[in-house]
């Protein structure tokens, strides 16, 4: 059970960032409308100005809440500002054993950890492109003795947990998406993300992504996302989804499905 | 079209194997020192010396071979044992060094790259690498990133190096082979040791430990091999390393010996199961590692290289205390045994200086094998 939920998390962190249905844009779902993934997050419109979400697997062993609020339009950009607490500490100690699956060492105990994120989104269509930029701070707390050696040197994980080791970070990024029929779309995203002082200090992710619309509650999303960044053991780039034992990229499949709440 | 090429070069490099493999023979990573002392070879003997360092980790309770439960040590006791390593290599001055166990990019030795370290860190110039784990991620006890192998370190230039595979385990399941070891024997060539026409090569393998079927047979078999050609070819070589082999007329059970407490044998159902008693020695199971009599002839696995080179310590003595150079890492403190069996060889088909042999057991501190030393006798016959 551990591995499949394990395997899960990693799959989200590729899986995860879509956008429209508009999860990463300054766009907020109309208000009763749900919407969730293979590997997405459970999405929901609780107002006109309020979305939340919450991955409802993880939530279980690393909670986890996100609310996006829209706000004031600027400079032509519709805008809205996105808050995100997690909580990775049962998680991670979940993972820290002997044997099969032991990502860290048992040598170490994780202390309680809080993740707080805060960003700011502006879309726009421009030309019949829908562009985002997005940017925000990252804080991590350890409330107790975090070791060093703890971190996860992995493409994806690395830097999401770093935040916990340099305290704070930075993200910023840039989503294109554009109807090419009235079914098929794609989108190109690229993200980076900064640990100032942290070895390993950034890591740089680009997803391309084809959907097709089956209709207003499901669609398929397929593509790849590929990582590049500095690690503790040096730069390195990963095309993902990797198989490891048959070497081989393949192409991320995702399904989605939304609902409008009566 | 430049740019689509460019993009799918990218996109391609970011596909390197999660686990990297190796073809039967393929190139060993080359080293320099980042500052080389003026070592140039006019006559005169040379030294060997061939130690098993343990990736530097010391003593440290690693869970891997001892009764530890530790993965990771920390930077600093890493780097202050590395420098006793250094010093130790200093203190014995050899001209070429073969080393097995050395990590160059790994978690639990916080990414130090020992074969630079050391090159740095010593009078020897010049260094040959060839990996024996070396993975992107190893998902077990928290290991993670791995890439460590056997390494040649020379005062003078090496060229032609050769990393030379050997068999894989045949007594594991796939998916554990596939995130394995995979040992191998690291060759070169010294230019500046040619003597005449013939060429001069040093030789350095790490053979199975813990293989239960007939792989370390096949280990042998392939260096025994490898030693050959260079002989029948008209060149020489010294050669050594640690061959996971006790010497002809050693023990061969230390089962209960390693045996950690409570430790029980696990089959293949997961049932656990009583090691052996000591007055049964044949019937087992056995402790991995801990047995040298899993196969017909395996107490007698070093004799063709005992009969047909020189050894730096000879078979009569290869045994007496002062020569064992092994014990694990908890032994000393479980049973108060700092070493209690010989593992580790040095041979050449020129001559030693046999009175000068040594085995430097008083660096029993700096690793779980002990570093043996000869002098070869520079045209002699």
């Amino acid at each position: 059970m551990k591995k499949i939920i394990f395997c899960f998390i990693i799959a989200s962190l590729v899986f995860g960032e879509t956008k429209k249905w508009d999860a990463h844009s300054a766009y907020l779902l109309p208000q009763k409308r749900w919407e969730m993934g293979l590997f997405q997050p459970f999405r929901y419109g609780y107002s006109e100005t309020i979305e939340y979400s919450v991955h409802p697997l993880w939530f279980f062993v690393m909670p986890n809440f996100s609310l996006k609020k829209s706000q004031s339009d600027f400079a032509g950009f519709t805008s809205a500002s996105q808050y995100k607490i997690v909580y990775p500490t049962p998680f991670l100690n979940m993972i820290a054993k002997e044997g099969i699956m032991g990502i860290i060492a048992p040598d170490f105990q994780m202390p309680p950890m809080l993740g707080l994120s805060a960003s700011w989104l502006m879309s726009k269509n421009m030309s019949g492109v829908d562009l985002t930029l997005k940017g925000g701070l990252d804080l991590g707390f350890a409330f107790g003795d975090l070791d060093t050696r703890s971190t996860i040197d992995l493409p994806l994980v690395y830097h999401r947990l770093g935040v916990y080791y340099n305290n704070w970070g930075f993200h910023t990024g840039l989503d294109v998406q554009k109807n090419i029929s009235e079914k098929i779309g794609v989108l190109v995203d690229a993200d980076l993300r900064l640990l100032p002082g942290l070895n390993g200090n950034y890591s740089l992710e680009h997803k391309l992504l084809l959907s097709w619309h089956k209709s207003e509650n499901f669609r398929v999303l397929t593509g790849y996302k590929f990582v590049m960044g500095e690690y503790p053991y040096g730069s390195d780039m990963r095309l993902l989804p990797y198989i490891p034992i048959f070497e081989t990229w393949v192409p991320m499949i995702e399904f989605q499905w939304a609902r409008k709440k009566q | 079209m430049k740019k689509l090429l460019s993009i799918l070069g990218v996109l391609l490099l970011g596909c390197d194997p999660f686990v990297t493999e190796f073809e039967d023979l393929s190139n060993a990573l080359m080293y320099e020192a980042d500052s080389k002392s003026n070592e140039t070879y006019d006559s005169g003997n040379v030294k060997v010396v061939t130690w098993n360092i343990r990736f530097g980790i010391a003593r440290f309770p690693f869970f891997g071979d001892s009764c530890g439960d530790d993965v990771i040590l920390d930077d600093d006791t890493i780097e202050k044992n590395m420098a006793a390593i250094a010093d130790s290599l200093n203190a014995i001055d050899a001209d070429i060094v073969l080393l097995q166990e050395v990590d160059v990019s790994s978690k639990r030795t916080g990414y130090m790259d020992q074969v630079q370290y050391l090159l740095d860190n010593t009078n020897l110039n010049y260094g040959c690498y060839a990996s024996m784990w070396k993975a992107d991620y190893i998902a077990s006890d928290g290991i993670g990133r791995i890439d460590a192998g056997n390494a040649i370190l020379s005062k003078y230039e090496l060229t032609d190096a050769e990393r030379i595979q050997l068999r894989l385990r045949t007594d594991q399941d796939g998916l554990t082979q596939y995130f394995y070891l995979r040992r191998n024997i690291v060759k070169a060539k010294i230019p500046a040791l040619t003597q005449g026409a013939k060429d001069f090569y040093a030789v350095d393998i790490h053979a199975t430990a813990f293989a239960t079927d007939d792989t370390k047979q096949q280990h042998i078999d392939k260096y025994v091999e490898t030693l050959a050609e260079i002989q029948s070819s008209g060149n020489y070589f010294v050669t050594g390393g640690d061959l996971n082999s006790v010497p002809p007329g050693s023990e061969f059970d230390y089962c209960l010996l390693d045996m950690c407490p409570d430790e029980k044998y696990e089959d293949e159902n997961g049932n656990e199961i009583d090691y052996h008693s000591i007055d049964s020695l044949t019937s087992g199971p056995h402790k991995e590692g801990a047995y040298f009599n899993n196969f017909d002839g395996e107490r007698d696995i070093l004799l063709p290289l005992y009969e047909a080179y020189d050894a730096a310590i000879d078979s009569v003595d290869a045994n007496l205390p002062i020569h064992l150079t092994h014990g694990p890492s908890t032994s000393y403190e479980m049973n108060d045994i700092k070493y209690d069996r010989k593992l580790d060889y040095l041979f050449t088909n020129g001559i030693w200086e046999n009175t000068l042999s040594k085995t430097h057991q008083a660096a029993w501190e700096l690793s779980d094998h002990l570093p043996v030393s000869a002098v070869l006798n520079v045209g002699g016959e």
